[in-house]
């Protein structure tokens, strides 16, 4: 029986094996912080939108490069793009089409009469014959004035301010063949330039990011108070990349090695070092690949926390070893069966722990709890079903394990005395004040983990350029093209007057290229009417009989629009239909102050098909709601431990219960009294100690009076908190939190279990 | 888009040929602050059969800016300054006003326009490919090809003739209408008066 199973063990662990080598040649590693983020079953329009607008970006790498003055801005652009053009393996320049602009204009050309401006619709309504006549005059008299198109298809010139209106999407503009702007004191040349090198690949070096890190050196180098500011998913990749493989390393390698050292303290042999690594091998193969098998993509942050997985899988190697250690290699059956239950109970906690990570909808914990289950249940099945067979030779005890396992004797015990009564009600006192002055704290800032000057360099190029939003954005619906476009022409006249007001710079809507048809059919009978009345003025002026040019009979539709060149900028904006409704986002820019966002709410109120989408006020709601919801979970699930317990130890069971009650409770208030705020991931790390403090009790109880069981405890307890003290070194906050929650739990638990363990002499059944 | 701009009136820089040309030129040119003048404008435009004829009255001070008086066939008044551009008619009302800081290719037409008519050839010379001859004593003649893609989007070819003012300047725009600006009664005084100033500073 034992033998059929290490061999059916033997073939998954093959099949595994055989995933794992496809799975490195092709690694489909995730970087996106967002695909962390839960996805919205309620609005999956929301979702399409949020992740449309997110693709948009790609390989793209924005690079602002400014100084005092023009002539020193140039000459400086001159010298990055000099830096970046030598690293052509990496980067190469962003063609820009010129000949874009003559395209667009041919395309709009046949439509120019149904093309207005809010202000000329306004003017072109009110305006006199005589002014209207005069300015046709004016214009057409005027010296060197270069029109966009031929007189009498435009007697007013008013295409070229509907260009500028355009225009006005982005603060660049061409100067001296380059791209320029001006802003917060100096002037700068727009740069953009694409990655070649894919956009992750572990271990490849951070390649597009010192390339640029070169060019801003030789901009700040080139002329004083000169800058570069940069900016690019590449860059948030390989930052991620470069971060998470440190972090990867440190924590998986640092447990690794601290676990193996400790297995070769205590038992001064080789083959428990072997199996012991065997196990944690397996254990992190099979949860890569269960992981890779149940989702799509596997997050670099998935690997980052699964690293802490080595500081718990070697439990139940260490428990194998340390009951087995001085026995004849002939009771290793004998001893393996005495320890399965309690080791399946502690893997039972400790998985349904995991899993219950699993129940916030965010695909990341998901993964996370999905990668560490199965890496434990792998870890598991590696002892149980080979270690017995393996494990042949003699296991002398040594002098460390017997003095560690003596040492329980002598640790403290909690009986019913005035000085043990007294330090409960103190340590109570304290934990109430730290509970009482724990602060939540549900930023979406917790999950991102950039470091802080890409983030930096990323919010002053959006300022500078005057970048829309992808946070915060309108999301227009209709059952027609139609009414989306009219709905969004409605819209945008309630912003004018925010933005008359500078709540925000400007928007980037769908209409403005595309005017809905009636709003197409309206401007064109309005320039028709002016335009018939300016060239009636010119004609008594000039005693000659010019004609009005003629245009397109039929309105410029969603789908000549969308096949036409200037679709590809703002595409992204157009949904489509998604069931079998209309979508479109508008964007907004220069939205910098978040107390103006009640204001842009408060628009969608009134209107039809038009809902506000802040996706940051949206997650942060999402992850205090998870909070509490997690919070009622670990209240809920250390009654459901309770209840387990006494199924099995009876009146004992408070012994391995309370423990873990105390150091949550501790581990709270000690956040509390440090000022660190109580987040969702805070509360995971908790629900986390939940099923794996309560093991240490279980064990302690189940082999009473047991050395052995107690210096397998320790070392479980020492290598858990070392990964999990690793991973508070996380540069991303959430998991720095998780850890450090885990860490402090962890040492608590480990502390107060030996406390309350049974009198010398008594056993529970 | 920030490729789709209005008037894209980028400069680059070409090495000139012409070098000892333009040393010449800008021998016989005048170095005057402050010119002013009348002009006749002919433009001939698609659509209009006879071309359109307009005079008036010029003033160009270096480093302010251009009035442009027109008096016949109507009454009206352009102002271009490196800030701005406005015009304005006497009688129906009508007028507009276009501000350049924040938009360079009209900045960039302005600049174009004074170098122009003050026959700015080193200027000139960034954006255009500048030939031509000396004539006579104290004459000459300078054809420009533009250079660079956006102005060639609006211009042709322009041809300057003068001495020691600009005497003539001869616009092909691309799109097919062309025009001939004549100058005429050329002075370096009076001094701007006092509303002149005033419209100067706007």
């Amino acid at each position: 029986m034992a033998n059929k199973l290490a061999i059916l063990w033997a073939l998954v662990v093959l099949a595994v094996g055989v995933h794992q080598v496809s799975f490195w040649r092709s690694a489909r590693l995730d970087t996106d912080v967002l695909a962390l983020l839960p996805e919205d079953e309620q609005a999956p329009e929301v979702d399409a939108a949020t992740r449309k607008l997110a693709d948009e970006a790609g390989r793209q790498v924005v690079l602002l490069v400014g100084a005092q003055d023009w002539a020193s801005a140039q000459k400086v652009a001159d010298e990055a793009t000099r830096v970046l053009e030598q690293a052509s393996d990496v980067l190469e320049p962003a063609v820009v089409d010129t000949s874009a602009l003559e395209q667009a204009v041919d395309f709009y050309r046949p439509y120019r009469d149904r093309l207005l401006t809010p202000s000329q619709r306004q003017w072109l309504t009110r305006a006199t014959p005589e002014e209207l006549g005069g300015t046709a005059l004016m214009k057409l008299y005027q010296p060197a004035g270069a029109r966009m198109t031929d007189w009498n298809a435009d007697p007013l010139g008013l295409w070229p301010d509907w260009w500028q209106a355009r225009a006005a999407e982005t603060s660049a503009r061409p100067r001296d063949g380059r791209l320029w702007l001006s802003g917060e004191g100096r002037e700068w040349v727009l740069l953009t330039w694409k990655s070649k090198v894919s956009a992750f690949a572990l271990g490849d070096g951070s390649r597009v990011t010192s390339v640029v890190e070169q060019a801003r050196a030789r901009v700040e180098a080139t002329v004083p108070g000169a800058r570069l500011v940069a900016a690019g998913v590449p860059l948030y990749a390989e930052a991620a990349a470069a971060q998470a493989s440190w972090e990867m390393s440190t924590i998986g390698f640092g447990s690794l090695a601290a676990v193996l050292l400790l297995v070769w303290l205590t038992f001064r042999s080789l083959r428990p070092i072997l199996l012991v690594g065997v196990s944690l091998t397996l254990g992190c193969a099979v949860a890569l690949t269960v992981t890779a098998l149940v989702f799509d993509r596997v997050h670099l942050l998935t690997l980052v926390f699964g690293s802490s997985l080595v500081g718990v899988a070697e439990d139940y190697g260490f428990h194998y070893f340390a009951a087995r250690q001085g026995k004849a290699p002939s009771e290793r059956g004998p001893v393996m069966r005495s320890l399965l239950p309690g080791m399946a109970l502690a893997l039972v906690t400790s998985v349904v722990a995991y899993l219950a990570l699993g129940v916030a909808p965010f695909p990341g914990l998901r993964q996370m709890a999905v990668f560490s289950a199965a890496g434990l249940t792998a870890a598991f099945l590696t002892v149980v079903c080979w270690f017995p067979s393996l494990d042949r030779g003699a296991l002398p005890v040594t002098a460390f394990s017997e003095r560690f396992s003596a040492s329980i004797t002598r640790w403290p015990r909690i009986t019913s005395t005035r000085g043990w009564w007294l330090t409960g009600a103190v340590l109570t006192v304290l934990v109430a004040v730290g509970l009482w002055k724990l602060k939540p704290q549900d930023d979406l800032r917790q999950l991102q983990g950039a470091p802080p000057n890409l983030i930096a360099d990323q919010r002053e190029l959006g300022r500078l350029l005057g970048l829309p939003s992808p946070a915060q954005f309108f999301l227009v619906e209709g059952d027609s093209d139609e009414q989306v476009l009219a709905r969004e022409a409605t819209l945008k006249q309630h912003l004018d007057t925010l933005v008359s007001e500078k709540v925000f710079a400007g928007y980037r809507a769908v209409s403005d290229w595309l005017p809905s048809q009636a709003q197409q059919r309206e401007d064109a009978a309005l320039s028709a009417r002016a335009e018939a009345q300016a060239v009636a003025a010119v004609s008594e002026s000039t005693g000659e009989a010019p004609t009005r040019a003629t245009f397109a009979e039929e309105p410029l539709t969603p789908s000549h629009f969308l096949s036409g060149p200037v679709a590809s900028a703002i595409r992204q904006q157009w949904l489509g239909t998604l069931g079998a409704r209309q979508y479109s986002v508008l964007m907004l820019r220069g939205l910098n102050d978040p107390k103006q966002l009640p204001k842009l709410e408060a628009v969608a109120h009134g209107l039809e098909g038009i809902r506000w989408v802040d996706k940051t006020a949206e997650i942060s709601g999402l992850l205090g709601r998870y909070r509490r919801i997690m919070g009622g979970l670990i209240v809920a699930g250390y009654v459901a431990v309770l209840l387990t317990l006494v199924a099995r130890f009876g009146r004992q069971a408070w012994r391995a219960w309370l423990p873990s009650v105390l150091g949550t409770l501790i581990t709270l208030a000690l956040f509390g009294w440090s000022g660190a705020p109580l987040q969702l991931f805070t509360v995971l790390g908790l629900v986390l100690l939940l099923g794996m403090g309560v093991d240490y009790g279980i064990f302690l109880l189940e082999h009473p009076g047991d050395g052995s069981a107690w210096l397998a405890v320790a070392l479980a307890g020492v290598s858990t908190l070392l990964s999990f003290g690793l991973l508070g070194l996380s540069a991303t906050p959430a998991l720095r939190s998780f850890g450090l929650a885990m860490l402090l739990g962890e040492v608590t638990i480990w502390i107060l279990t030996p406390c309350f363990r049974l009198p010398p002499g008594k056993a529970t059944h | 888009m920030k490729t789709l701009l209005v008037l894209t009136c980028a400069l680059l820089s070409v090495s000139a040929h012409a070098g000892d040309l333009v040393k010449d030129v800008r021998a016989r040119l005048a170095d005057a602050p402050l010119v002013r003048g009348q002009f006749e404008q002919k433009k001939t435009v698609a659509g209009f059969k006879k071309p359109l004829v307009s005079k008036g009255d010029f003033l160009l001070a270096r480093d302010q800016g251009v009035l442009w008086n027109t008096r016949t066939p109507f009454a009206s008044t352009l102002t271009l300054t490196r800030k701005s551009l406005s015009a304005e008619q006497g009688q129906g009302g009508a007028a507009y006003h276009l501000d350049s800081t924040k938009e360079p290719a009209l900045a960039a037409v302005n600049e174009l326009l004074f170098a122009l008519l003050a026959g700015d050839v080193s200027t000139l010379q960034k954006r255009f490919k500048v030939e031509g001859a000396l004539v006579g004593p104290t004459g000459w003649r300078l054809e420009l090809t533009p250079t660079d893609a956006g102005l060639a989007r609006v211009f042709k070819h322009i041809q300057l003739e003068g001495d020691a003012y600009v005497r003539q300047v001869k616009m092909d725009e691309t799109r097919g209408d062309s025009s001939v600006i004549l100058f005429d009664k050329l002075a370096q005084t009076p001094p701007p008066d006092a509303t002149e100033a005033e419209r100067l500073g706007k």
